[in-house]
């Protein structure tokens, strides 16, 4: 599924500039060294976390996005770095849980 | 007869989770890294010869062999402290140098760099470094982009070096959620 209908479909609100992409999995953590040895690439991230050092880290992976979940505030300079290295950034309100079954309803699946 | 090169397909394995800790000795001055598979990292002070090490830090890591799927040669990763990506903080910087040269391809410049002191402990191969870079490119099956791999030899100034490392400290999440 591509990038652009999964934000479509879930009203994921674009913090940066983006690139559809397709989109092979999904992949939850907060944790930056379960994602090194753990997410593959095309995974869409979910997480809570917010710092500038997971832009390097979904670069190295290659994931497709991420997306900030339960509401938090992306700082500004996050999503700058995200735009220097066209990272995807996307945020909702849901909570990971929620748009984890939100994202099973539309025909995710963990890779 | 030659033996056919393998052209390796690198699986990340063996992968160990741990801490890299940094101490310092307030004698000396003298910074040192170490990691450790300890779950609960060390926080006393302790002497070593001249020194008194008291932890600075300590991050959750983890180590990992590569292995190649196709004919089973496994690489070690032992000299590994960590990965960052350079932010362009320095036009003077070789690794920015480098960094911008590349950006236009997008080609993105990570350093591998290994614990302290350098020039006491071992430290990554060129030959593992290209392994490393393999690892990282053969996987971005459906990117446009690529990763490119340096040494920390690239790196001007560490103490003055805004790269972003990869690793699980301070508070990763520094935001509450919208209207609280």
């Amino acid at each position: 599924m591509k990038l652009q209908e999964i934000i479509d479909k879930l009203d994921l609100k674009i913090l940066t500039n983006i690139e559809d992409r397709e989109v092979e999995g999904v992949f939850i953590s907060d944790m930056l060294s379960d994602v090194m040895t753990s997410a593959k690439p095309g995974d869409l991230w979910l997480t809570v976390q917010t710092h500038t050092n997971t832009v390097s880290a979904v670069n190295l992976i290659d994931m497709a996005a991420m997306v900030v979940t339960q509401g938090k505030v992306v700082p500004q300079n996050t999503i700058e770095l995200g735009n220097r290295y066209h990272v995807v950034i996307l945020s909702t309100p849901y909570t990971t849980f929620e748009l984890a079954t939100k994202l099973v309803g539309i025909g995710l699946k963990a890779t | 007869m030659q033996e056919e090169k393998c052209i390796h397909s690198w699986k990340m394995v063996n992968i160990a989770y741990g801490f890299v800790i940094t101490e310092k000795c307030y004698q000396t001055g003298k910074v040192a890294t170490y990691f450790t598979f300890e779950h609960k990292p060390p926080l006393e002070e302790y002497r070593e010869g001249d020194h008194f090490w008291n932890v600075m830090e300590s991050a959750q890591s983890f180590r990992f062999d590569l292995k190649c799927t196709k004919c089973g040669l496994i690489t070690t990763f032992n000299e590994l402290m960590g990965l960052m990506m350079c932010t362009g903080c320095d036009k003077t910087c070789e690794l920015d140098i480098i960094r911008e040269k590349l950006a236009s391809d997008r080609t993105w410049v990570y350093v591998a760099f290994g614990f302290l002191p350098i020039n006491e402990r071992k430290q990554l191969t060129q030959e593992k470094i290209s392994i490393l870079e393999n690892y990282f490119n053969q996987r971005r099956k459906s990117s446009k982009s690529r990763i490119k791999i340096v040494s920390h030899e690239m790196v001007k100034n560490f103490a003055t070096c805004y790269a972003e490392v990869i690793k699980d400290i301070d508070m990763l999440c520094l935001t509450a959620p919208e209207g609280e």
